[in-house]
């Protein structure tokens, strides 16, 4: 059994700062809508989808687990795609550094002009996705 | 359908804990949701503390692990359940606020209207940011949660400190819980991290609500329901894939349980309801397996239960409970396994983290008082501003204490004091650690000092309305007393203490 919650009525003043609280955040409730995506117009940010895509091919030509290199391109995105690269590796570990055996080379707008010397590409697989072998290896 | 399974198989063993620890079998109806929304979180707890550990000892037969857990567990269950003597749920001795049919149903379109908005929003966020919004989600989250699902024997790789800024530090609650549901489906489906980020959100809601309809009532719940789901940050850090969300809903989890404690032991005659202190303790103990800021809640919430040890040795007469010499027994006997595993995984597993630099550095930055003073600046700016309101709750919060003034009379009971200084103490934590911080002091508030205060929110919304609803019985009580009508039974619901 359980006994009836017990109440009190709440003063004027109370009634009173209970509508303006309510009302205060209900303007919050607004901004929560305005700033939702539009649902007639959602179009699912598959960033991390799309990179999976580009490298499921040289996934399959790498060691299962381990460590391999990674080299890409610089500015501001390259934190980034360091991140989409090594989530669509894994479990591999992916170290950023060219002095590996296996190397991974992510340059999806431009192609490298200057590699680092120790490094051969083995394959191309396009959309930026480069393969190499490190020649002074860790 | 696998999916529906492995949820289905969490919620249970979450439930056949809470059950098992929590009298009273007529609960009333908010009670009872209650249990469901904590059964919710401890079973996604205790689905990743099984990985993690099925995964540590090398087992591969997970559903028949899974199995044999959940086996243990009815029994366990059914045991206290013959045991248990059939009680009734007193109700709280603290009134709620009564307030005129026109205002009552206006605050409940209100709270409907803010719930419907929040679940919408954080759906639409979901469906727009399947991969989380954010880099910490996948960068640290749901990276750990791959290198479980894939990595086989080789599953400590995603631990590698090579991984920069993915914290190998952090305890696995989150990608362990993850990678478990994975297993059940078999691939790692995006849609599992989202999912699990969903339940939690409108979990800390749900709790929120249903322990303040518990321990105040329907009015206080509403109101604090109202503050929650109308805070953007929240609703935007819902479907972030973050874990500070969960980690909130383990705080808040344990502070709520303790409160139901304190009330039930002064209102239960024969004895102590002390399996929701052993749940208080297990609350913060997947706290502690979530994020580091949750060991740092665990101590300060230790630390405020032993400061209530010398004063209260033995509790008033007519306050039939524990004493708190034994509650603190209690509490470390259920932390201590969790305690265990999460420094078992810092010491054996997982490489030491990033924000301690060597001493002569941190020494340094100790005797810098420029830095204290910006610290001070960034909680001061962050505590209007971190929920991105239109109005900030926290100035509403401030204006309403004042608008409903203390009796000054009471002190107020022994959880509310020991709660309040385990959230002042866990906020001098969060202030050592940047003054002492390795990185960028500016760089590092910038993008952390909200989700801090966003991690103490649901729990500060949940003692601001049973502080509120106290002040407020008082002066209502008060006034009806000095009044022509006098509403008598009042005099009964105030606190001893």
């Amino acid at each position: 059994m359980h006994l009836p919650q017990r109440t009190v009525s709440a003063s004027p003043r109370m009634k009173c700062a209970i509508l303006f609280f309510t009302i205060c955040c209900l303007l919050s409730t607004i901004r929560i809508l305005r700033e939702a995506p539009n649902p007639a117009h959602i179009t699912p940010d598959d960033v991390s989808k799309k990179s999976d895509q580009r490298f499921a091919v040289v996934k399959s030509r790498l060691p299962a687990n381990g460590v391999i290199g990674y080299i890409g391109e610089g500015g501001n995105s390259s934190t980034p795609d360091y991140y989409l690269t090594q989530y669509a590796l894994a479990p591999l570990v992916l170290d950023r550094s060219p002095h590996h055996a296996i190397v991974i080379g992510n340059f999806l707008l431009s192609r490298p002009s200057d590699l680092p010397p120790n490094l051969r590409l083995v394959e191309d697989f396009g959309s930026g996705v480069l393969l190499f072998a490190g020649e002074d290896t860790k | 359908m696998n999916i529906v399974l492995a949820l289905g198989l969490a919620f249970l063993s979450g439930y056949l804990v809470v059950s098992a620890e929590w009298q009273g079998e007529k609960a009333n109806k908010s009670e009872r949701w209650m249990k469901l929304f904590i059964s919710a979180g401890f079973g996604i707890g205790i689905f990743s503390i099984a990985f993690f550990v099925e995964r540590w000892l090398g087992i591969v037969h997970i559903l028949a692990t899974d199995l044999c857990l959940i086996a243990l567990l009815l029994a366990v269950y059914l045991t206290t359940r013959a045991r248990r003597k059939s009680e009734s749920v007193p109700a709280s001795k603290f009134a709620d606020v009564k307030l005129p049919n026109w205002l009552h149903r206006l605050l409940m379109a209100s709270f409907g209207i803010s719930i419907l908005a929040a679940l919408y929003a954080t759906v639409l966020r979901a469906l727009a940011h399947p991969h989380g919004d954010g880099w910490d989600a996948f960068a640290i989250w749901n990276l750990r949660a791959r290198f479980l699902f894939l990595g086989g024997s080789h599953w400590r790789d995603g631990l590698s400190t090579l991984i920069p800024w993915s914290h190998p530090d952090y305890p696995p609650l989150i990608p362990g819980a993850i990678a478990h549901v994975w297993s059940y489906i078999g691939h790692d489906d995006p849609i599992v991290p989202a999912i699990i980020s969903l339940v939690f959100t409108f979990a800390t809601l749900g709790l929120l609500v249903s322990s303040l309809a518990v321990l105040r009532g329907i009015t206080s719940a509403a109101l604090a329901g109202i503050a929650l789901a109308s805070t953007p940050f929240f609703i935007e850090q819902g479907a972030s894939q973050y874990a500070d969300i969960p980690l909130s809903f383990f705080f808040l989890a344990a502070i709520a349980l303790l409160h139901l404690f304190q009330q039930r032991s002064a209102q239960v005659p024969d004895g102590s309801p002390t399996g929701l202190f052993v749940l208080a303790g297990a609350a913060l103990g997947f706290a502690a397996w979530t994020k580091n800021e949750g060991l740092l809640f665990l101590f300060a919430f230790l630390v405020s239960q032993i400061a209530a040890v010398p004063s209260r040795r033995r509790p008033p007469t007519n306050e039939p409970g524990l004493n708190a010499g034994r509650k603190l027994v209690i509490l470390l006997m259920a932390t201590t396994p969790f305690l265990l595993l999460s420094l078992g995984f810092k010491h054996f597993i997982a490489p030491s983290g990033d924000l301690f630099s060597g001493p002569e550095a941190m020494l340094h930055k100790i005797l810098t008082p420029g830095r204290y003073w910006a610290i001070l600046r960034w909680y001061g700016k962050d505590f209007l501003r971190f929920g991105n309101w239109v109005v900030p709750t926290t100035v509403l919060f401030v204006a309403l204490s004042f608008l409903s003034p203390s009796s000054g009379i009471r002190r107020p009971n022994p959880a509310f004091r020991s709660s309040v200084l385990t959230l002042a103490l866990t906020l001098c934590g969060y202030f050592a650690v940047y003054v002492i911080t390795p990185n960028d002091l500016y760089w590092h508030l910038r993008f952390s000092l909200n989700r801090l205060f966003l991690q103490l929110w649901p729990t500060v919304i949940f003692l601001f309305f049973l502080s509120l609803s106290r002040q407020t019985s008082t002066e209502s009580q008060s006034e009806s007393n000095s009044g022509p009508n006098t509403y008598k039974p009042v005099k009964n619901f105030v606190s001893p203490t």
